[in-house]
């Protein structure tokens, strides 16, 4: 693609919005990710019998091989291979800590969602990734060279996931309250930029909870029993011990699958039963709530009631846990916390534009609690406000939207980092582009 | 990070002749064809708030705007006996809740080159709602920072 084309409006981008929990791919323009994928990938070791990559040079990633065998490793991508069981295949994930860890893995995502999820190829598509406003350097240079070397995209560009869900709920400035599946982070915005000395995360996310409910499952003696294993089940009274068949012939899966396919069931439980309290976790107060019901995929039924309070409550309020509960902040002290560190002069922006986002927040009561949590510590002189939108498409995707109408924006596109750009300057070109 | 999205020249005209010359009470911006930040409507200097958030509004509940406005109000200080007469110029990012999300993408990521044009300003206010518009709730921001 020439120079000349980026004055131009319609350029194709893609969007990559990468998240512990899932990989969200999809065109500029639209207001929905065309895919949404596990990031979660299997490995098995390959047949010994598989051809080994013997171009040992290639293992820093930039062969053009899509083989899914190499290294004798193969990779299950996309939720429908992965919730098959297959003997010897482990889950891992490619992210740590939001950043990309595996890029092994990584790569073998990107050529999948390239060739099956969205079928585009990917050098005639400018490409627009999210990254978390923590990532390092050398981790942004290094996707910058992939992308540009591997995939030979046209154009690339990283935008901060919180800076994009700032703009997409109509905020330049703004602290950004972000709880996802491993994370709960408070960051603040100004005008488009990151203020990267007040960010403040938590490691109370969504997978934390679902921790929390697996545990408490376990000491009531509730079997959680994935889909996989049953072949068929009967309808029970409440609270009755279910009755249903094994399958036969089950292959002989990993540890870390069976953990896998059980925490998927937790957490379909988690978003159908849990609730944040209204204020701190008050036992008789929660008695009073009305209780859920749950039917597990083995057919065990039962209502819950305080602990559907109990199981969300160390998101607000972590004193309550065992061992770390001193450690750790709550939601609505990240944000105080995040906010103090930043000017004085900005405090009351701040406090200002508190924005929602992230997948863990659609959690029934989250935004109600953190209102409360912060009007409460909010100083007098200044007026708190929370944005948060209601529908859940947008709450989720949040960063993706974000990126998906940048992309799209006519203007935009001389902001792009071209493939002209990085073959005279290199991957440093990222920090000066994108800062 | 910005949009791209750049500021008329007559953007800045209007800005002085408002600063400057006192010309006008306000003005409205509005982005033209994603690409340039334009006037949409002056207000004539008698003109009170309320007609600065009308127009500020007139795109209807799915647009977003930017106004900015030359507020004036008394200010005693301690101690003293008079009350003096101040004059703030504030700008106005106005996205309302129910506006699409690609207008509000738009409107917050360019709002940093229109500050960035416009010098001088005393205060920035971003509002989604009409409470935060209200002249009170501005009031009481250009306020906060007028010593005692």
């Amino acid at each position: 693609m020439s120079g000349g084309v980026y004055g131009g409006d319609e350029v194709g981008a893609l969007v990559f919005d990468v998240g512990h929990h899932s990989f969200r791919a999809g065109y500029a323009g639209e207001d929905t990710p065309k895919t949404e994928i596990p990031s979660y990938v299997g490995v098995s070791e390959g047949d010994t019998a598989a051809p080994m990559d013997i171009d040992g040079a290639n293992g820093n990633g930039l062969g053009l091989s899509s083989d899914v065998k190499q290294f004798g490793k193969k990779y299950t991508i996309d939720t429908v291979n992965l919730t098959v069981p297959k003997v010897g295949m482990e889950v891992a994930n490619f992210l740590k800590d939001g950043q990309v860890e595996d890029w092994d893995m990584f790569e073998k995502v990107l050529d999948y969602v390239y060739s099956h999820s969205l079928n585009a190829e990917a050098e005639y598509h400018p490409l627009l990734m999210s990254e978390p406003p923590w990532n390092a350097r050398q981790k942004r240079e290094k996707l910058t060279e992939l992308f540009f070397e591997k995939y030979q995209v046209p154009a690339f560009f990283l935008a901060k996931t919180a800076v994009l869900a700032a703009f997409a709920n109509g905020r330049s400035t703004g602290v950004v309250v972000d709880s996802g599946a491993t994370h709960t982070s408070a960051i603040p915005v100004h005008d488009g930029y990151v203020l990267s000395q007040g960010i403040v995360k938590s490691p109370l996310g969504g997978d934390f909870i679902s921790m929390q409910c697996k545990q408490y499952l376990e000491e009531k003696g509730i079997e959680v029993i994935p889909p996989y294993m049953i072949a068929s089940k009967e309808t029970v009274w409440e609270n009755e011990k279910a009755k249903y068949t094994k399958k036969p012939n089950l292959p002989e899966v990993t540890k870390s699958w069976h953990n896998y396919a059980v925490k998927c069931v937790v957490q379909d439980y988690q978003q159908s039963i849990l609730q944040v309290s209204d204020g701190p976790f008050d036992e008789e107060q929660a008695q009073t709530m009305p209780q859920l019901p749950y039917e597990f995929p083995n057919g065990y039924h039962q209502e819950f009631g305080t602990e559907r309070f109990r199981l969300a409550e160390p998101l607000f309020d972590p004193s309550g846990l065992r061992g770390v509960g001193t450690t750790m902040l709550g939601a609505g002290h990240l944000v105080t916390t995040s906010v103090g560190m930043c000017d004085v002069d900005l405090r009351p922006a701040l406090y200002g534009s508190v924005i929602v986002t992230g997948g863990n927040s659609l959690l029934q009561g989250f935004t109600e609690r953190l209102n409360r949590d912060l009007s409460a510590k909010t100083p007098p002189s200044m007026r708190l406000k929370i944005v948060a939108v209601t529908s859940t498409g947008e709450r989720r995707f949040g960063a993706w939207i974000g990126g998906s109408i940048l992309a799209s924006l006519g203007s935009f596109q001389q902001l792009w980092i071209s493939k002209q750009e990085y073959e005279e300057s290199g991957k440093s070109q990222i920090e000066r582009k994108c800062p | 990070m910005a949009s791209g999205v750049t500021v008329s020249d007559i953007c800045k005209t209007t800005y002085e002749e408002i600063k400057k010359d006192k010309k006008y009470r306000y003005v409205v911006f509005f982005i033209k064809d994603e690409k340039q930040i334009d006037v949409e409507v002056v207000g004539p200097r008698d003109a009170a708030y309320d007609a600065f958030l009308e127009d500020l509004q007139k795109g209807g509940s799915g647009e977003c705007r930017y106004g900015l406005f030359d507020f004036e109000y008394t200010h005693q200080c301690q101690g003293t006996s008079e009350a003096s007469k101040k004059q703030k110029l504030f700008l106005m990012l106005w996205c309302p809740d129910t506006a699409k999300v690609k207008k509000k993408m738009l409107y917050s990521s360019s709002f940093d080159a229109l500050k960035k044009s416009l010098v001088g300003v005393q205060k920035y206010i971003q509002a989604t709602d009409a409470s935060e518009a209200a002249m009170d709730a501005v009031e009481e921001k250009l306020r906060a920072t007028d010593r005692n």
